[in-house]
């Protein structure tokens, strides 16, 4: 298919690299340096949406950021597609599929626009609250219907393949975007030494320079540009950043950018050098200045029907002719309030294409532009402006009028100018979204009739967005910001000469934003100010008159600026209405607040490589490789990967552990145990620390012996538990939870830094350095003396002692102490050791039929002897007393400990305390939910007060039956009464109060 | 009574000994040689770790720790002390803390003559099998750096010979620079598989090649 809006000669295009794409499954041709709209434009495609709420037809209206319509569902597979992308940033690129967002069934024929153009008058600003609000139940259906109808993208159904990432970096100064000022700048702040970083959101750096008619040393601006952009790359310390939006700005200068890598080459990022490369980029910069040359954004004028397709703001259309080669149509008719906007119409009328009017609000325009407008010929009408545009699929005509501004009234009679496009522009609005996104407010000012900058420490507007507009004054104001920047950052000034450029002398625009028509606002056609959400100054106008008159309201009510462009576009306009209205000034209204992110990030540039498995640490033993080979279930503890269960063959979880169980009970199991916290405590005041830490006494535990010990929160509450050991008169180990180590670290840090810095007494973790291996089971004397170098027997090597000794020939300090209720021994060495010692227990064990077993086993056989798990039997609101565990605590320590105080509160001292019981079901088959809600009446009648809960529940293959732990209010005082549980499923469950030592209440096992 | 108990981790008799990515170094895939490789890990595994803890204004204790160790003791964050010809480095981790790395097997050793130097108020503790040292090199390793780090790696910041400890991806590191593209990294034994994986993957797009 021709380009027939294709120039023959000019632009930044290559001609001689043709590049096919597709969109609404029609294929087309377009050239490399194209965006997706200019080739659309090119191939003369006027309609590329269906508009969100009235389904109108809507074509390309701007060539950046701001575009509310030209909105496109990219992608030529399923993993990729991208919703919402703006075609007029979109590069070209050899295969490039792309849809219209809206628009059931097609953007040509669509069927809401039937519903939409009827509904005009239907669908006012609240329509859907005030249609759809009841019956409330009914909102799901309503939904449904109006998603479909209007839509906005959709995410892919399968994964995505690529991959995302993110950079962190720290300059002098981060210059935001690449234009005039920005080049200028950051030129300046590089030849003073500083380490920059520049970045622009476009596929080339230049900015308006790119598509400028001015010169800057008599050579064509693109051409200085270019110079300027070879200069920093050569730099070292300069890092240019192309196709990259700044956007976010933070607390403290710290800026977030997105960078997108290789959405120019492809559908799915392409390999690079046969390796993945990521496809798009965080970059999180830390800045010492941060220089916004951010420009501005040009407001169209608001007049009837301003969104049929071939309206355009003035300096897309240069844009588009200069920088594309593309003319958007053949007859212009612009409408302006300024002169700057008159390019569009030098630029038309350049390209051989017929400038029917400039149509100029003002009634004496006389700059250089409006001289050079009529030294061609082109006829200006003064004091006047395009009130309506006509035509449905495309403009076919404006309708003209002279125009009273201060009356807000149309003066005399119409006239219309065939024409197919109609450019306006109302003015230009700095880009302040970065200075007001850490919740400083822009600030109007009148000369530039735009909000500029409030005022942002450390950041610093250079050129457009500072108001300064002309680019002779945005190249020097851009040299001298980054002066600046460089000096606020320590530097001295580097040594240049400002370019020259001739002055171009622009006479003073006129503030115009919405025309008045022939017809009251709420009569005429519709006068659109937010495209992309559909909302017209007539929605506006009845917002306030409905109450909604703060523009925080206006916007939520209208929806003015909700869409993806966050009202780039429409936003001022839509202030300037409400103010009108509203009889206020623009500040006066002020402004909506601007967030982060300037435009939209995918997701997975958010979430850069922090997916799959790098989502979180996973943290492995030293054994781990073993219990991959063993074929182990694993389990999520603390970030550590601990093996569940041990499957054999097609073992179910439940017969694993069943199996696992009786094996430590009747032979000899092994556990990895590594994960447990471990912190060495050194210094001659350490057995004081643990006085004051735990809850029980530490001052006579002699070295060789270990004891267990209860931490509780100055609350009184249970915190942490462990068996600690005396190494020698100074020097203990602890222990803590798996999930408590890093936690209990710092609670002693803490206590030891601020409250008892007296105390001669550090600690560090060791919990990586040793490997711990439970060895348990009536068997497991007999194992370990097999390969162990000391003297095993109960008389040598008591319960709750440590020794040290060899473990098949590596140094290991073991510690006899129990948490499943039988003989073991936990044996400790030197992590890089841990997998030949576990080997050598396997060999030797296998005629024990030495039984791994994971942390399910585990869980069961504590739970059997009524062994605590924090976390599980504790919630931060439970005491060593609810537990049973009185024989923990030593009120008569002659100094206090963390949690003394308030235990002794009555609170703490009550007796109807949930406290810690065993539950037995009645019937034996059955094993409670955990959590499940404690009754003590099997009627269920309303208010059923519920007594406590299950902490613990698992089938014992030792008991015969399934038990729970639960703690039950009053507990210990319940024993032998029966409780109920009822189920979600109707089903009551009966269980009976019992001691929670369900095995070996004496102990008999493990003393041998 | 002994005040302290001092442990010999190191087995007398021959014993394979596995450093924290014996797991990882077998199942991750990497370029077969270093040519191309913009990134090279190597593991320097199996060494001695040590944390000192005591009082840095305390002369008797600073000149006891350069007495035993035969490196001067940095006093706050910046050049790690080292004397690479006998493989010893000291690094300043916070005011009353430095982390000591010496040849693999010379844990005790090095403890033993701390204790013999000092006296008061201070604390040894060998963390060998808890940590274990890569170098990060390669003209992308800077790259990889930051992308996994937030600190200030330009060399204005962070010259040759400086020694940090940082968070690294969602871990943590200490992080020494050798060389204008030659790093040290030293990371804990349970975290060092996630980290190992994560810097094979931020490394992926420039190549990477791991050292036996």
């Amino acid at each position: 298919m021709s380009q027939r809006n294709r120039l023959a000669t000019g632009g930044r295009i290559d001609r001689t690299r043709p590049l096919r794409f597709t969109f609404n499954g029609v294929s087309f041709q377009g050239y490399a340096g194209d965006t997706l709209a200019s080739a659309l434009i090119a191939n003369g495609v006027d309609v590329l949406n269906r508009s969100f709420k009235y389904a109108r037809p809507r074509g390309v209206v701007t060539a950046g950021a701001d575009e509310p319509n030209a909105i496109v569902q990219l992608g030529a597979t399923e993993a990729g597609q991208v919703p919402n992308v703006r075609a007029t940033q979109q590069a070209l690129y050899d295969g490039l599929v792309a849809k219209s967002t809206n628009g059931w069934p097609n953007v040509d024929r669509d069927l809401m626009g039937v519903i939409g153009s009827l509904g005009g008058k239907f669908m006012p600003p609240g329509f859907y609250y005030k249609t759809f609000m009841s019956p409330a139940s009914a909102w799901p259906k309503y939904e449904q219907y109006i998603r479909k109808a209007a839509g906005l993208g959709r995410s892919p159904r399968e994964t995505d393949p690529d991959i995302y990432d993110h950079m962190h970096h720290h300059c002098d100064v981060m210059v935001v975007g690449a234009g005039p000022s920005g080049l200028a700048a950051a030129l300046a702040a590089a030849r003073s030494g500083a380490r920059v970083i520049l970045c622009d959101e476009q596929e080339e750096m230049g900015g308006s320079l790119l598509d400028s008619r001015e010169l800057i040393d008599g050579k064509p601006a693109a051409e200085w540009a270019a110079a300027v952009v070879a200069e920093l790359s050569a730099l070292p310390d300069v890092l240019l950043l192309p196709r990259t939006t700044a956007n976010g700005y933070h607390d403290h200068n710290f800026v977030t950018l997105h960078e997108r890598r290789t959405e120019h080459l492809a559908d799915l990022a392409p390999l690079a050098n046969g390796r993945r490369q990521s496809r798009a980029r965080m970059h999180k910069v830390r800045a010492g200045r941060v220089v916004l040359a951010t420009g501005t954004h040009e407001r169209p004028l608001v007049y009837a029907r301003n969104d049929v397709p071939g309206n355009l703001v003035a300096g897309a259309v240069s844009t588009y002719i200069r920088r594309y080669g593309v003319v958007p149509g053949q007859r212009l008719v612009l409408s302006t309030s300024n002169d700057h906007a008159y390019r569009a119409a030098l630029d038309w009328h350049d390209a051989g294409r017929e400038v029917v009017a400039i149509v100029d609000a003002r009634d004496k325009p006389d700059g250089d532009l409006v001289a050079a407008a009529r030294s061609r010929n082109i006829r200006i009408i003064t004091g006047s402006a395009v009130i309506e545009a006509q035509g449905k699929k495309r403009v076919t005509a404006a309708v003209v009028a002279a125009i009273d501004i201060a009356g807000f009234r149309v003066k005399g009679s119409t006239q219309e100018l065939a024409c197919d496009t109609i450019a306006s522009s109302g003015g230009y609005s700095p880009v302040v979204h970065l200075a007001a996104h850490t919740g400083r407010r822009p600030v109007w000012r009148d000369d530039l009739l735009g909000f500029v900058s409030g005022g942002v420490p450390g950041q610093i507007p250079a050129g457009g967005v500072n108001g300064r507009w002309s680019l002779r004054d945005a190249i020097a104001d851009g040299f001298e910001c980054g002066v600046r920047a460089a000096a606020e950052t320590g530097l001295t000034a580097g040594t240049f000469t400002l370019p020259t450029v001739a002055p171009v002398r622009e006479g003073k625009p006129v503030a115009l934003y919405q025309v008045p028509h022939t017809k009251a606002a709420m009569r005429a056609p519709k006068q659109f100010v937010d495209q992309q959400n559909d909302v017209t100054a007539a929605g506006i106008e009845l917002a306030t008159r409905e109450g909604f008159e703060a523009i925080e309201h206006v916007k939520r009510y209208t929806g003015l600026g909700f869409g993806t462009d966050q009202g780039k576009l429409g936003n001022i306009n839509g202030m300037a209405i409400a103010a009108r209205v509203t009889q206020q000034s623009i500040p006066d209204v002020g402004t909506t607040v601007f967030r982060p992110n300037y435009t939209p990030i995918t997701f997975g540039a958010i979430a850069g490589r922090h997916c799959n498995e790098f989502f979180d640490p996973r943290r492995y033993t030293a054994l781990h490789g073993w219990h991959v080979e063993r074929g182990a279930a694993f389990e999520v503890v603390g970030q550590w990967m601990r093996p569940w269960y041990f499957p054999r063959g097609n073992e179910s979880m439940h017969d694993a552990v069943q199996r696992e169980s009786r094996a430590v009970r009747e032979g000899v199991g092994i556990l990895d145990a590594s994960t447990l916290g471990k912190i060495e405590i050194q210094g001659k005041d350490a057995r004081e620390f643990l006085n004051r830490l735990y809850t029980n006494a530490w001052t006579k535990l002699e070295p060789g012996k270990c004891r267990y010990g209860l931490m509780c929160k100055d609350d009184g509450m249970v915190m942490d538990d462990g068996v600690t050991a005396c190494l020698a008169e100074n020097h203990f180990h602890m222990t803590t939870t798996t999930g408590g180590a890093a936690g209990v670290l710092d609670w002693m840090e803490m206590w030891h830094q601020t409250e008892w810095p007296e105390l001669e007494v550090y600690f560090n973790s060791t919990t990586d350095h040793w490997a711990a291996m439970t060895v348990t089971g009536p068997n497991a004397r007999k194992l370990l003396t097999e390969l162990v170098d000391i003297d095993m027997s109960a008389e040598a090597f008591g319960y709750m002692d440590w020794r040290e000794a060899k473990v098949a020939g590596v140094p290991a300090r073991i510690f006899r102490i129990s948490f499943t209720g039988e003989l073991s021994y936990e044996i400790n060495v030197q992590a890089n050791y841990a997998m030949h010692v576990w080997k050598a227990l396997f060999e030797k064990g296998a005629k024990y039929d030495l039984t791994p077993y994971g942390t399910e086993t585990m869980h069961v056989l504590r739970a059997e002897k009524g062994f605590i798990i924090i976390g599980q039997e504790t919630d931060g609101s439970v005491t060593p007393e609810d537990l049973g565990m009185q024989w923990c605590v030593g009120y008569k320590k002659p100094y206090s400990w963390i949690g003394r105080r308030a235990l002794t509160r009555p609170d703490t001292k009550r007796s109807d305390r949930k406290q810690l019981v065993g539950l037995k079901p009645l019937d034996p088959q059955v094993v409670l939910q955990e959590g499940a809600q404690i009754v003590l009446d099997k009627e269920i009648k309303v208010p059923m007060p519920m007594v406590g809960h299950v902490t613990s529940s698992y089938f014992s293959p030792n008991l015969g039956h399934g038990f729970a732990l639960a703690l039950v209010k009053g507990g210990s005082q319940r024993i032998g009464q029966t409780v109920y549980l009822p189920m979600a499923d109707g089903k009551i469950h009966a269980a009976e109060v019992v001691s929670p030592v369900f095995y070996d209440s004496e102990g008999a096992r493990h003393h041998v | 009574m002994s005040e302290i108990a001092t442990f010999n981790a190191h087995p007398t008799v021959a014993v394979r000994a596995e450093s924290p990515l014996a797991f990882s170094r077998v199942t991750v895939a990497t370029l077969a040689s270093a040519q191309g490789a913009g990134v090279c890990i190597r593991e320097r595994a199996l060494l001695g770790h040590l944390i000192l803890r005591g009082k840095a204004d305390d002369a008797g204790f600073r000149a006891g720790v350069e007495s035993a160790l035969g490196v001067s003791l940095p006093l706050k964050m910046g050049p790690v002390s080292r004397d690479d010809g006998r493989g010893v480095s000291v690094q300043w981790m916070s005011p009353d803390e430095w982390l000591i790395v010496v040849p693999a097997g010379e844990d005790l050793a090095t403890e033993q003559r701390l204790r013999a130097a000092l006296s008061g108020h201070y604390a040894v503790m060998q963390v060998s099998g808890a940590q274990t040292l890569l170098e990060l090199s390669g003209p992308n390793a800077l790259e990889v750096l930051k992308k996994s780090a937030g600190y200030d790696f330009h060399p204005r910041n962070f010259p040759v010979g400086k020694g940090i400890s940082t968070t690294l991806a969602k871990s943590t590191a200490v992080i020494r620079r050798t060389g204008d593209t030659q790093w040290e990294l030293i990371i804990r034994r349970s975290f060092a598989d996630y980290l190992f994986r994560w810097l094979l993957d931020a490394s992926e797009e420039y190549g990477v090649f791991v050292a036996r």
